[in-house]
């Protein structure tokens, strides 16, 4: 087709301002489902994607339009993560993209995920189509969010689509929005290939299937290609698009979306970001902004039946095909046995992970708390970068730490400030920058530890700002910290799963803390247990689980023992679910228990 | 090998609100036919058990003297009559303090009963009122009393501590009562919420204020300590007794010795395996009258869960787990098969084993 009838646009929303909806709409309306096809949130693939109502992988559909002036265009929606965990991914799809729809919900306004997007496809020289959503609620106020967009972002907003999704109000302005305004892409198909990978997923037939977004020139069966970043070769065995199910084409030309499959194996050979090129007629250059995607939040993850080590190994090894940003290695704790230490892109990221093993793969683990990467300087000049606080160095070895802070966007109600400021001021935050979005709304820029971030520094914001409160952040590099490891010791044996790294100042009361949850957690057993909280050798913290209460002494009636046999029952029952540590038995929360403090 | 009976007499005066035990008040009309009843599955087993001695017998309940004296005395006679009681066999009864006055204490004593166990449970009336006990502090005492003028020198009293709104010092004053009224033998029991009782009912409701676990404890712990103080031997974990007062028919239990229950509700074991009649008395009677057993469940356990039973059994006494019996019942060697057990529970300090077992 030619390119002058090609539309490439993403969606950029918060979550719940009807994104979903949105696509479904579209979809809708051009018929490329009917009705009836329809299930909600089609292009929500993964039933966890449904239930958390979030999109996790990025999905390409082609649609057909025949607008008002009576042409047929393509439009290829790129639908992006929508969570702050995937941001290069996002930056990926608008790369892709000549344009994009801001949606925003009428009566929420811009938060902080959004406006982070909006800067991203600005920064790509996006066309952006403002797009009112959910203007049929009684709460809408079109108008005020109108001038919150020209204010905040500085867009012209007098384009901008009311739209209801829900009903199917305004769809088509949108997509006459989307033939009008957007911009075809300027592609040339006589130039040597170069095509963007936006995202890869695995298919147990076909093998990597890649979107791709070509540039230049055209792929097709049978070409001879070269991922540039990677090096890797691979021959084009089919290309095809989404419609949003699969099917096969005879090209992809310039300016267009689709899919390729070459019988790659792995989606680490198709990173996303990457440039795939003809090795015949090769590209001199690749497209810009690629880099290496690396986790930032580790923690180990430890199957509760150590038989289970093997199956949870395939179960990361099959996870792995599909996501080139999840990383693991071996690694044994003295507590828990055999497992792996598992690198993420941020929290969501490591509970889709966490949740996909257990639920696809049946598989009972234990997780222990989110880290961090810590640098450590040593005093003999080693620089040590560690993922488990419990491969920390004795004190004496350590010359400093250092540990990653992001700059942390905050959007609030400005009669919330005071809250923000004084929970990020106790973060360890570094006070930047505030600025009023409008009159009622305030956006204030923090510098924070990224520790602090995966701690409960979320949870805390939106339950001090009544969920008011959004929050984006983007790693800024590393500073140095008065750090410490706080060690937890039950029955006076230190539990290398329970060590967590914590500023020095904040250890004490985090170890009292935590002995103290510890103690609600751990179930009574036949002995006292004492459990410690300690910093190197010096305990700040002490408490008891008492031992069990002596059940057996109640009055045995007649020579009927099975009561008295039951309770063994029941005892034997409970430890199922505990690992044990030593003596002690000790259930799956105690090792989220840091995370889990108010 | 010798044989304990245990006698269930299923009936009471009135149900206490922490009970979940078989017995039934306000069933007066059943007294007669239900010892009718019971006599004749006294006969009917006692040809079955003919060739064994019976060394105790245990008639418990209930309350069982909650049925007349008359009554009582003929399902003795029976006993008697239909199975060889040794002449030194351990003959138990159970009574509540409400039940009882000397003329029928001596005709239990004159029958051949010769040890009483009274429910006495606490001597503080404020206490008892909310247990929803029959008697008050002073009749316990006074039962105590009555039973050593009718002859009985064997008398047990149960106590309780744990009870809704007992207090240590209460649970030391009943302790130091009965150590004063020199009763030689005295279970300890700590009070356990059964389902589906009046005190579950209220604790779900949040109407019953029960003492702290650390009150509770606490309690516990005077027992343990102040009754070994003043001469009893703590044999069982519930049960303290002057040096010749334990109680025979009780250790069966725990020493894996075979019972034979009888009456609704009884349970037995014989020949390692477990049988318990039906609960509901009604039940008990028609079997019985139309020539049918009154058991409900029977079960022999697998070897594994035989051995456990056998060790936590016995590892409630102080004597603990015979090496011998051990081996004599299963043919077994002990310490091969809990070598692992034995190693870690030792290791922990939680397992002794003394030179000469």
């Amino acid at each position: 087709m030619n390119t002058s009838h090609i539309r490439n646009f993403s969606i950029i929303a918060h979550i719940d301002h009807g994104k979903s909806t949105l696509a479904d709409r579209l979809l809708e309306f051009t018929g490329a489902l009917s009705a009836r096809e329809m299930e909600n949130q089609v292009l929500d693939q993964m039933d966890l994607e449904r239930e958390r109502g979030i999109t996790i992988k990025a999905q390409a559909v082609r649609l057909s339009y025949t607008a008002k002036n009576g042409e047929t265009y393509m439009l290829n929606l790129i639908d992006t993560p929508g969570h702050v965990d995937f941001t290069y991914e996002v930056s990926r799809s608008l790369a892709a993209c000549e344009g994009a729809l801001l949606i925003v919900d009428a009566a929420q306004g811009i938060e902080a995920q959004t406006l982070a997007n909006v800067y991203l496809a600005l920064e790509h020289n996006l066309e952006i189509i403002p797009i009112i959503n959910k203007i049929d609620l009684p709460s809408a106020e079109p108008e005020r969010v109108k001038q919150e967009i020209e204010d905040v972002i500085g867009l012209d907003t007098s384009g901008a689509v009311l739209i209801s999704a829900k009903t199917g109000f305004g769809i088509e302005e949108v997509l006459e929005a989307i033939v009008t305004k957007i911009p075809p892409p300027q592609s040339d198909r006589n130039k040597p290939l170069k095509a963007l990978i936006f995202d890869s997923h695995f298919d147990s037939y076909k093998g990597v299937i890649a979107n791709v977004r070509v540039m230049d020139g055209c792929i097709r069966p049978g070409m001879k290609i070269l991922m540039m970043a990677t090096e890797k070769k691979f021959e084009v065995a089919e290309v095809g698009i989404f419609r949003p199910s699969m099917s096969s084409i005879a090209e992809i030309g310039p300016g267009e979306v689709g899919y390729i499959a070459a019988s790659i194996k792995n989606v680490k050979d198709t990173r996303v970001g990457d440039t795939v090129t003809e090795i015949d007629n090769p590209a001199s250059e690749p497209l810009p902004g690629y880099r290496k995607v690396t986790p930032m939040v580790y923690c180990g993850l430890y199957p509760v039946d150590s038989v289970e080590y093997d199956s949870l190994r395939d179960a990361l090894d099959k996870l792995k095909l599909n996501d080139a940003s999840l990383a693991y290695e071996p690694e044994t704790s003295m507590a828990l046995g055999f497992g792996f230490r598992c690198g993420f892109l941020g929290l969501l990221h490591m509970d889709v992970i966490q949740e996909r093993l257990e639920r696809e793969y049946n598989l009972t683990l234990i997780t222990t708390a989110p880290s961090v990467i810590f640098k450590v300087f040593k005093t003999n000049g080693e620089i040590l970068e560690i993922d488990n606080p419990s491969k920390l160095p004795v004190v004496q070895e350590i010359e400093h730490i250092e540990e990653p802070y992001v700059k942390a966007t905050i959007i609030v109600p400005n009669d919330l400030v005071g809250a923000v400021m004084e929970l990020s001021q106790e973060k360890r935050g570094e006070y930047k920058d505030m600025k009023y979005l409008d009159v009622t709304r305030v956006t204030i820029t923090y510098h924070l530890p990224l520790s602090e971030i995966i701690y409960d520094y979320f949870d805390r914001l939106k339950s001090s700002t009544r969920g008011y409160a959004s929050l984006d952040y983007e790693l800024i590099g590393y500073q140095q910290s008065e750090l410490v490891k706080l060690d937890i010791l039950l029955n006076g044996e230190p539990v290398d799963a329970l060590s967590v790294i914590v500023h020095r100042d904040k250890a004490t009361y985090r170890g009292r803390l935590l002995a103290e949850k510890l103690k609600d957690i751990i179930p009574r057993q036949m002995f006292e247990i004492p459990i410690q909280a300690a910093i190197g050798n010096k305990v700040i913290a002490r408490e008891t689980v008492r031992a069990m209460r002596k059940d057996v002494l109640a009055k045995c009636y007649g020579g009927d023992i099975s009561r008295k046999r039951k309770l063994l029952e029941k005892q034997k029952e409970g430890k199922k679910r505990m690992k044990q540590v030593g003596n002690v038995e000790v259930p799956q929360e105690a090792f989220m228990a840091i995370l889990k403090m108010d | 090998m010798n044989l304990g009976l245990y006698i269930h007499i299923p009936f009471c005066k009135q149900k206490c609100l922490y009970c979940d035990f078989p017995s039934y008040p306000h069933m007066e009309g059943l007294y007669e036919s239900y010892t009718d009843a019971l006599c004749r599955e006294i006969t009917g087993q006692g040809v079955l058990f003919s060739t064994n001695q019976v060394d105790t017998i245990y008639i418990g309940g209930g309350t069982p003297t909650a049925l007349p004296a008359p009554l009582l005395l003929r399902i003795v006679t029976a006993v008697k009559e239909n199975f060889a009681v040794t002449t030194d066999a351990e003959v138990s009864i159970e009574a509540n303090p409400g039940t009882v006055d000397g003329d029928t204490l001596t005709a239990l004593r004159a029958v051949g009963i010769n040890r009483i166990s009274f429910g006495v449970q606490t001597f503080s009336d404020t206490l008892l009122k909310r247990l929803g006990r029959i008697h008050t502090g002073e009749e316990g005492a006074n039962a105590v009393r009555i039973a050593k003028r009718a002859g009985f020198s064997n008398i047990n009293i149960d106590l309780m501590y744990g009870l809704p709104l007992q207090q240590a010092e209460h649970f030391q004053q009943s302790l130091q009562i009965a150590y004063d009224l020199a009763i030689p033998h005295i279970s300890v029991y700590g009070l356990k919420i059964e389902d589906e009782t009046p005190f579950a009912c209220s604790l779900a409701q949040g109407k019953l204020s029960l003492p702290s676990e650390e009150e509770e404890e606490t309690m516990y712990d005077r027992g343990v300590t102040y009754l070994p103080q003043h001469g009893y031997e703590r044999y069982e974990i519930s049960n303290y007794s002057r040096p010749g007062f334990s109680c025979r028919h009780n250790l069966k239990y725990w020493h894996y010795a075979p019972y034979l229950g009888l009456g609704a509700a009884a349970h037995s074991f014989i020949n390692r395996e477990r049988l318990a009649n039906t609960q509901d008395v009604r039940a008990y009677l028609e079997c019985i009258n139309s020539g049918c057993s009154p058991v409900e469940h029977r079960e022999i356990a697998d070897e594994a869960t035989q051995m456990a039973e056998f060790c936590f059994l016995a590892l409630r006494t102080n004597s603990g787990i015979s090496y011998h019996a051990f081996y004599q019942y299963f043919d077994k060697d002990f310490y091969q098969k809990y070598e692992q057990q034995i190693t870690s529970l030792t290791a922990r300090g939680w397992l002794q084993q003394p030179d000469n077992q």
